[in-house]
């Protein structure tokens, strides 16, 4: 025993370290997923929300540009028409003066724009724009002298040289605004191929992490299933175990009480048949041989005496055989056996005993009487021994199921949660093999009410013989 | 005189042949039979016809209460005298309900045995005087620890007397005879006892009388 013990103290600090172990590990594994989760969630966030700012802007810069260079062309084309008004047509000062400054405000806004555009450029990217500056710049310088020409001089321009020099900056200047609006168009296309690649990369990197995070997660359920199913066959194990222990000790105390009340029985007889009735039969001789002699003195004496002892011992061993069984409960039946007793408590005790029996069949199965017998007998035990009752009321009361006794007594009472005699355990024991119930209640101020319900089995039903 | 016919019925032989040699000194008292267990003495006593039978309780097969209902139901001039080892009250009450006359106990059995078949013979109880005086010792004793009024004392003198003829084995039309009263009188008076003692039936009434002395 001792050695058996010291095996399992041995035992099981391995088993705890190993169940740590194995423990510290799955929380290891779902804290790694967990966390890979969390990267890959916020890694995402952060790609689409970085990525929608990006491609905003790019959106945004390629339309400002779009817009300058749309504003360049048109205040080029516009430039063209007034020049022409201004050389071919017009004569009127007031008008050609206005024609003057109109010019002059394209020439002032277009170039503002254009430098605006060009400083909110990156600096690798201004060239083509400085370049269109630059020949914007030499087509309003070619454009000047045209308007510093007095009315009569515009005639003779003509196709002059100075007219053929506007026109072909003109053109450069439309030629460039082309050129770099086609410049930016393969810009955003570019731009959008970058994107798309980034978005690949970012499909391909989220595809690698859900993989890992997949693979990882069902490793992981793997082991913790097959985990979790060890630890459930170990404690479906261990409960097993425990019931078959738990129905090993309910057999063999049902072997014991069984045992204990068949001995009883066994020596109860034994005394009252065989020795209570050769001593009566003993003591009929006796007095027999009383009645045949004639003789007074000595002999009869003896035969007094005899008679004497005789009785004696008949009342010692009736007393010990109905200590260890009472016939009634074989002769009468369990109303007659619990009256009886009640009646030999009373007459020992001083205790009132009250007993109630209804519908009690005669007939109940051996079991069933004992069981109750001895109980009441231990309760009736209980009340004069350790509450000092006064009073204990006993009713036993047969239904077509069921047999229910109760024993109530006005003694002192005990915590029913703490105290647990062997005597309760007893009973208990005797109830639940029958598979009945037994319940305890007890209050210092009211004494203790104890109550049992036992099942009947259906053979045992009728209540046969009624007994008062 | 006509000797009474006895069968005696006891488990054990040893008792049996004590009580043989017992009533075999009687020249009028004669054993018709013995047995040993209760379904036998029914079979015996409704071939045989004894007067009286002595009937032993524990017995194997059919106890001796019981073999006694039985004799008592099919052949009601049968007398039946019971022989026990207990002076409990339980048995005494359920030797009177299965329909006993007489109930002895044994260890007195050897002087009372023959006072008791004679009398349970002319339709008499007979208690063992040990019986009485501890179903009376009980009677009193509960009596004092209730605190309840002997209800004894609730009788009239002409109540007492019909209960001493009742509780003797009398029936009514005897007690009718004695008292020089009509049988319905008499039932009146039994339905007024049984009331005011609380009893219910003639076998209570006869515990009842032992209990209190008045029959013996």
């Amino acid at each position: 025993m001792a050695e058996k013990q010291l095996d399992v103290r041995v035992a099981s600090p391995i088993q705890d370290r190993r169940r740590f172990g194995s423990r510290g590990a799955l929380f290891a594994g779902f804290g790694t997923l967990l966390t890979l989760m969390a990267i890959m969630s916020i890694d995402s966030l952060h790609t689409l929300q970085s990525f929608e700012a990006h491609n905003t802007q790019i959106r945004q810069d390629y339309l400002y540009r779009e817009h300058t260079l749309e504003q360049v062309r048109t205040g080029v084309y516009e430039s063209g028409d007034i020049m022409s008004d201004y050389t071919m047509i017009e004569s009127d000062p007031h008008t050609l003066e206005r024609l003057r400054t109109e010019i002059q405000s394209i020439r002032n806004e277009t170039t503002a724009l254009l430098k605006e555009c060009i400083q909110s450029l990156p600096v690798d990217k201004r060239e083509s724009f400085q370049h269109l500056a630059a020949e914007l710049e030499r087509y309003w310088s070619s454009v000047d002298p045209i308007f510093a020409l007095r009315p009569t001089e515009k005639k003779v321009l003509g196709n002059s040289v100075q007219r053929s020099d506007v026109l072909s900056r003109y053109a450069e200047v439309l030629a460039i605004t082309k050129t770099i609006s086609a410049v930016n168009d393969d810009e955003l296309r570019e731009t959008d191929r970058r994107i798309a690649e980034t978005f690949a990369q970012f499909r391909r990197r989220l595809l690698m992490f859900a993989v890992i995070s997949i693979g990882f997660g069902l490793i992981l359920a793997t082991t913790t299933i097959v985990y979790a199913g060890r630890l459930e066959k170990r404690v479906k194990d261990k409960y097993e175990e425990s019931l078959q222990a738990q129905r090993e000790l309910k057999k063999l105390s049902k072997r014991l009480v069984e045992a204990e009340e068949r001995e009883r029985s066994a020596i109860s007889r034994e005394l009252h048949d065989e020795v209570g009735q050769s001593l009566t039969a003993l003591l009929i001789d006796v007095e027999n041989l009383t009645e045949m002699s004639s003789e007074e003195g000595a002999f009869r004496q003896g035969l007094q005496k005899i008679k004497m002892l005789a009785e004696n011992c008949v009342n010692e061993v009736r007393n010990m055989a109905l200590l260890l069984r009472p016939s009634m409960l074989d002769d009468l039946g369990l109303v007659a056996a619990l009256d009886w007793q009640a009646r030999e408590v009373s007459k020992r005790t001083g205790m009132l005993v009250d007993t109630v029996d209804e519908n009690v069949s005669d007939n109940l199965p051996e079991e069933y009487k004992t069981c109750v017998y001895r109980i009441v007998q231990e309760a009736l035990n209980n009340c004069s021994k350790h509450a000092y009752a006064k009073n204990v009321r006993v009713v036993v009361l047969q239904e077509p199921n069921h047999l229910r006794v109760s024993i109530e007594d006005d003694g002192k009472g005990f915590d029913t949660s703490r105290v647990r005699g062997l005597g309760l355990v007893g009973m208990n024991e005797r109830v639940s093999q029958l598979g009945g119930l037994l319940k305890v209640e007890s209050d210092p101020a009211r004494g203790t009410h104890l109550r049992v319900d036992l099942p009947l089995p259906n053979a045992s039903a009728d209540s046969g013989e009624l007994s008062s | 005189m006509k000797k009474l016919r006895i069968l005696l019925a006891d488990d054990h032989i040893v008792m049996r042949s004590g009580l043989r040699a017992l009533l075999d000194r009687h020249p009028n008292l004669e054993v018709v039979g013995e047995t040993e267990n209760g379904r036998e003495t029914v079979a015996l006593a409704a071939s045989l016809k004894p007067d009286v039978v002595v009937m032993d309780v524990g017995m194997p097969i059919l106890n001796g209460i019981e073999a006694t209902q039985t004799i008592v139901t099919q052949c009601p001039t049968i007398a039946v005298v019971i022989l026990s080892m207990h002076a409990d009250e339980s048995y005494v009450m359920r030797a009177l309900k299965a329909g006993a006359r007489g109930y002895l106990l044994k260890d007195s059995a050897a002087a009372d045995l023959i006072g008791a078949i004679q009398a349970i013979s002319q339709g008499k109880s007979f208690f063992s005087p040990k019986v009485s005086r501890i179903l009376a010792e009980d009677y009193v004793r509960v009596l004092k620890q209730k605190g309840a009024v002997d209800t004894y004392d609730l009788l009239t003198s002409r109540e007492r007397e019909i209960l001493q003829l009742l509780a003797e084995g009398k029936a009514n039309k005897e007690v009718a005879t004695a008292l020089n009263i009509s049988p319905y009188t008499v039932e009146t008076h039994r339905g007024h006892i049984l009331q005011k003692l609380n009893l219910h039936n003639s076998a209570e009434l006869v515990l009842y009388a032992v209990r209190k002395g008045i029959i013996s």
